[in-house]
């Protein structure tokens, strides 16, 4: 069964100033999938995040949360968002429990409810021998599952993520997927993910690029890839000439040839046509990254602020 | 309520773990230590010793007292007014560090979270201001002890509305601050400057007579002098007794603020506490009406 939209935006525009930083978008967000919102620094991504959680005020469009219009009050929709921001917004100065009490209170969760939160979410992150440490001297992994339990301390419908895993090691970001990942299949929660790794986005349900403040293409990944790059033939165990005679653009690695073709018609077709050649081979489709520098004419560096 | 104690709770923790914020609010009261330490205190006490008619018999300790009452009393008008000012500087710090993002994307309402920065920054300011004035009881008890339990009381009460009076004042200049530099800008501005127009540094009696009249419109200034009038009314009462007569005494008095003008008319400590209560209550007013009405960008 379908999903029903949980975020739905349209034409919404926001400038400062001269400065058009988003122009006419509109997108929707479905309940319970992973959406990727990609866009170099300045495309206009953190200002949208902005109206969503009523930072700030938009110029024009509609933006509704979970069938709540943003202008008829935010309070709602402020319980359905938990949000982890790029940079972490705790308090270095107290310990992780204090950090969180003072959070969950902000939500009306305390005394016995904070606790039994806490035990929930220590447990799910991994935290519960650090409640008692600063804040400030955790390493950054630890800072990041404590940010993250933050925006999960009211359970929120929404999970908005704003790269969170730049600048950790792959290990935490598995780590972090994982719970994410659960989160998504336990409670059908939505995840709203900006990042900068394009293996993330890769896995996202629906990916929308954003370009100077505008729309440049959104889609499935897999929709994205059949639009804007060529599929791949990696064949093993053949010589150059054979390569050559398949007609098409194609390079050396260490052990195969990677054939490029337009789309995979035209691989099925070039194997049916050649399959003394075809004995040991993979078709892969072009990666997210060729999508973003098709798309944008920028390339979108990994842990790049 | 428990959200707002929550909140209160993180604010005041936050002022005392922030050793940088904690320091900087008692740079004042340590110049002015180190003033009194160095030269101010003999200056004071050559000067109202020489006041003393040749045929008058006075103690040490009385003299002392009077000098130290000075300071005790110059010492909490500062204090509390810069102490107020640093520890509220929590919610510009908010803005600096993103915390303020990071509530306000709460269902939390700006009027709990002004309340908890206004509160949390009174409790902070009274707890230090009022170790300070049990400091400044011990070192009276040490130079020469006059003061009734009344004295005793009223200080304590001067303190909690010059607390209330400085931490309402610090909130609605705060409130438009949003960057480290205006922090360092304010701080600095208030630590140097409000231990002069209040009287501390020096007695506004030795200032120029329009500066005193500027001077008199401002709460502040009753504050230090409800502070002064409490603090040496003892040791004034002494000198009363030993038999001086009393145009002197009221002359010493005038001398160290404890006579402020008001347009020619000596106001009364009656007067200074309505002064005080309704500029405390104005500032409040004003600190919720901003709160309702003007939207400062988040950083």
């Amino acid at each position: 069964m379908q999903q029903k939209n949980i975020i739905e935006i349209e034409h919404l525009s926001k400038s400062f100033g001269k400065t058009q930083a988003v122009s006419d978008i509109s997108f929707c967000v479905r309940q319970g999938e992973l959406f990727a919102f990609l866009g170099v620094n300045g495309a206009g991504k953190s200002t949208t995040i902005s109206i969503i959680c009523g930072q700030l005020e938009k110029d024009c469009g509609k933006v509704i949360i979970d069938s709540n219009d943003i202008e008829k009050g935010t309070d709602a929709i402020k319980l359905d968002l938990g949000i982890v921001f790029q940079n972490s917004v705790l308090d270095s100065a107290l310990t992780v429990y204090d950090n969180l009490q003072s959070r969950a209170a902000l939500y009306g969760i305390t005394g016995k409810a904070f606790e039994q939160r806490l035990q929930e979410l220590a447990k799910m992150l991994s935290f519960d021998d650090i409640l008692d440490r600063t804040l400030g001297k955790l390493s950054g992994g630890q800072r990041r599952r404590i940010d993250i339990a933050r925006a999960l301390l009211h359970n929120p419908k929404i999970l908005i993520l704003d790269e969170p895993t730049t600048g950790l090691d792959p290990q935490t970001r598995k780590i972090l997927w994982n719970v994410i990942s659960d989160l998504r299949t336990k409670n059908n929660m939505t995840v709203f993910l900006t990042t900068h790794y394009m293996e993330e986005a890769a896995d996202a349900d629906y990916v929308v690029i954003l370009d100077s403040g505008k729309i440049s293409a959104k889609g499935t990944p897999l929709e994205l890839k059949n639009a804007y790059t060529a599929d791949y033939i990696t064949i093993y165990g053949i010589s150059k000439e054979q390569a050559e005679s398949l007609g098409r653009p194609f390079e050396e690695i260490r052990d195969a040839y990677r054939i490029s073709v337009d789309n995979t018609a035209l691989a099925t077709e070039l194997i049916i046509k050649h399959p003394e050649i075809f004995t040991d081979y993979e078709i892969t489709k072009g990666k997210m990254d060729d999508v973003f520098l098709a798309v944008t004419g920028k390339k979108l560096i990994g842990g790049e602020a | 309520m428990k959200t707002f104690l929550l909140l209160t709770k993180r604010n005041t923790k936050l002022f005392f773990k922030d050793k940088g914020m904690f320091f900087t609010s008692l740079i004042t009261p340590i110049i002015l230590l180190v003033l009194y330490a160095t030269f101010l205190f003999n200056v004071y006490y050559d000067s109202f010793l020489q006041a003393i008619p040749p045929e008058i018999q006075i103690m040490d300790s009385n003299l002392k007292g009077i000098v130290g009452g000075q300071l005790v009393s110059s010492l909490l008008a500062v204090c509390c007014v810069t102490v107020a000012f640093c520890s509220n500087m929590l919610m510009v710090q908010d803005k600096v560090t993103g915390a303020r993002k990071d509530l306000t994307v709460t269902p939390v309402k700006n009027s709990t979270m002004a309340l908890s920065y206004y509160v949390s920054s009174v409790i902070s300011t009274l707890i230090i201001c009022l170790i300070a004035a049990v400091a400044g009881f011990i070192y009276l008890a040490n130079v020469g002890w006059f003061l009734s339990a009344d004295d005793v009381l009223c200080i304590l009460l001067d303190v909690v509305l010059l607390v209330l009076f400085g931490t309402a004042l610090s909130s609605v200049i705060n409130y438009f601050l949003s960057s480290q530099g205006q922090i360092s800008a304010v701080g600095s501005i208030i630590s140097a400057g409000y231990g002069f127009i209040c009287g501390a540094y020096m007695p506004i009696s030795q200032f120029s007579e329009g500066l005193q009249k500027v001077l008199s419109f401002l709460p502040g200034t009753y504050a230090t002098s409800l502070l002064r009038n409490h603090a040496m009314r003892g040791a004034f009462a002494e000198l009363n007794k030993l038999g001086f007569p009393e145009e002197v005494i009221n002359n010493m008095k005038s001398t160290v603020d404890c006579n402020i003008e008001f347009f020619g008319k000596i106001v009364s400590t009656n007067a200074m506490y309505a002064i005080l209560a309704v500029s405390v209550i104005v500032l409040i007013a004003a600190y919720i009406l901003i709160n309702m009405f003007v939207k400062i960008k988040n950083k």
